[in-house]
């Protein structure tokens, strides 16, 4: 789950970034003549979600909804209560409390008079939210983005260096320790360092990489590590004797 | 299954909602999905999209993951988080399992109430390293990160954590954020550690420094409403009372207004293989607590005499009332 440090550096992701993508976005929903791509998001598949507008919900699930005309809004699961802090470090300006996610966006699409929506892989959405759209007189039709751009393979590159180089600085401390010990060593140094997210497998044998299950290391081991930095995804894999 | 007509069930779990497959077949699995399929004589079955979780369960590795697999299933415990391209691949619709897996799941094994008092001994442990470690001039995320590493490195396979700091402003917690920690600060924060799959929880208070008057008589409300919940919770007691028994309690001093959505989302709520398990704590949940089920009772809410604030301990429902599982000190944490 997320529990690291979710914020926004301008200087890493300026707004015009948010601007480039969601005008990406607007095109393709003009090649297919729709007026309003529908994103799903929650504490797992949030990617989409966040190269798009910057959310990240760190519990629960919302719904991104990217109008052709118009600002980005939010059908958000969460309390309005972070509704302050999520526009401190999203794109949002408007975020609609939804705790029933789809009668809130067919509620929107109502007020908008749209018909019919553009869903980011649509075959991906969820049961429970594509039933009762698929049911309604909203119709919807499929939308692929492309969604690497300069800016996120900075950011990648930026989470593989911060990965690589905190691994390969802590992984000899973990000789003698038992893979938990050393997960503990390895959550607080990654998260000082700033990763939202973090997923430790080890491996001290023949077997794939697994979680921590309080196995003594010995000094030949391997640790795999997905760490999320500012929403992107590194993974990296180092083995000790380096 | 032969009740309702079913001949085989599929527990779906992906990284978020591991639980309804975990409920089966308790495997920390570190891929994206994961499906058991049962038969109504009892056969179990795994597979899994990532190979390494094959290879560890010694499961048969599915080509398409899914589609072989699910083919045909009568009932899907999970269906509602499930892609529909996962769905659509069973054939006919089928039908959801997941209340009736919730239901069977609510009212816990022996090994499963084992789990979860490891999970409260973990908690209690890091709330004493939380308090331990916060300190002025230290930010949010630092503080977390300390916490996490702690409980980790003593076993913990996951931990839902949410903090807030501040005075009378803050309204809610979040994930930690770069503030930085300064005397009279009010600390809130939930701490959910799960072990073997189970989770527990603990919420407390910490004020950096001397508390305030306004902070004391608030805690003053939330101890008496935590501990009318905890006078009261026991088998055939509605969730609705529990709730009703901690509401009370800010009614009585004028502060009713704040027992709402507006400023909290609920009273409580049981853990297990989710850190937030229904039925929820609420005025209009008539849930019937049975024995065995493991509930936090926690009056977590914004008052204006402190900002948020949150106080509460994991329960076991027993045969005559309850037990309390935390052991952590019921107060309100100063340093």
């Amino acid at each position: 789950m997320k529990r690291g440090l979710i914020t926004w550096d301008k200087t890493e992701l300026p707004p015009s970034v948010f601007d480039a993508r969601l005008a990406k976005v607007r095109d393709a929903l003009a090649k297919q003549d729709l007026p309003a791509l529908l994103v799903y998001s929650d504490v797992w598949r949030s990617n989409e979600g966040r190269h798009l507008t910057n959310y990240m919900p760190y519990w629960n699930r919302s719904l991104i909804v990217l109008p052709r005309e118009g600002a980005p809004v939010l059908l958000c699961g969460l309390s309005p209560r972070v509704y302050p802090w999520i526009k401190s470090v999203t794109v949002f300006e408007e975020i609609r409390p939804a705790s029933k996610l789809v009668p809130t966006l067919l509620q929107l699409c109502a007020e908008r008079g749209w018909t019919k929506l553009g869903v980011l892989d649509l075959a991906r959405l969820p049961h429970e939210i594509s039933l009762p759209l698929q049911a309604s007189d909203v119709k919807t039709s499929d939308v692929k983005l492309e969604l690497t751009d300069d800016a996120e393979i900075a950011m990648l590159r930026r989470a593989e260096q911060m990965a690589r180089e905190i691994l390969t600085a802590e992984l000899p401390k973990g000789v003698g320790l038992t893979d938990y010990q050393f997960s503990g060593l390895l959550e607080r140094a990654f998260r000082r360092a700033g990763a939202e997210d973090l997923l430790l497998l080890f491996n001290t044998g023949n077997s794939a990489p697994r979680p921590a299950r309080g196995a003594m290391l010995g000094d030949k081991y391997s640790v795999a590590v997905a760490l999320e930095y500012r929403g992107h995804w590194a993974r990296v894999m180092q083995g000790l004797p380096l | 299954m032969a009740e309702r007509g079913w001949d085989s069930m599929l527990l779906y779990g992906n990284a978020w909602r591991k639980d309804p497959f975990r409920s089966l077949v308790n495997f920390n699995f570190s891929g994206d999905h994961a499906l058991a399929r049962l038969s109504r004589s009892g056969e179990v079955a795994v597979t899994f999209s990532d190979p390494w979780d094959s290879e560890i369960a010694s499961a048969s590795v599915q080509p398409e993951f899914v589609r072989a697999f699910i083919a045909g299933a009568s009932a899907v415990a999970g269906l509602e988080f499930m892609e529909e391209r996962f769905v659509a691949a069973c054939g006919a619709l089928p039908a959801s399992a997941t209340a009736d897996v919730e239901e069977l799941r609510r009212v816990k094994t022996a090994d499963e109430i084992g789990y979860i008092q490891r999970a409260c001994e973990l908690a209690d442990r890091g709330y004493q390293r939380f308090a331990e470690a916060a300190e002025p001039g230290m930010r949010e995320f630092e503080l977390v990160a300390e916490v996490e590493g702690f409980l980790k490195e003593n076993g913990a396979e996951d931990n839902f954590m949410l903090i807030a700091s501040g005075g009378t402003e803050v309204v809610g917690m979040k994930p930690p954020t770069d503030r930085v920690l300064r005397k009279g600060d009010s600390i809130t924060t939930e701490l959910t550690p799960q072990v073997n799959g189970y989770y527990a929880q603990i919420c407390r208070t910490l004020v950096l420094g001397d508390p305030s008057p306004g902070q004391l008589q608030s805690f003053a409300i939330f101890s008496e409403a935590q501990q009318a919940a905890e006078d009261l919770i026991k088998p055939g007691i509605t969730a609705a009372a529990a709730a009703r028994a901690q509401n009370d309690v800010f009614r009585k001093y004028g502060y009713g207004d704040y027992t709402g959505s507006k400023y909290t989302r609920v009273r409580g709520h049981c853990l297990g293989l989710y850190p937030d398990e229904t039925p929820h704590i609420l005025e209009d949940v008539d849930y019937v607590l049975k024995e065995d089920m493991v509930v936090i009772a926690h009056p977590n809410t914004y008052l204006p005499l402190s900002g948020y604030m949150v106080f509460g301990d994991t329960m076991l429902i027993t045969e005559t009332g309850n037990t309390r599982l935390n052991r952590t000190e019921k107060k309100l944490f100063t340093k």
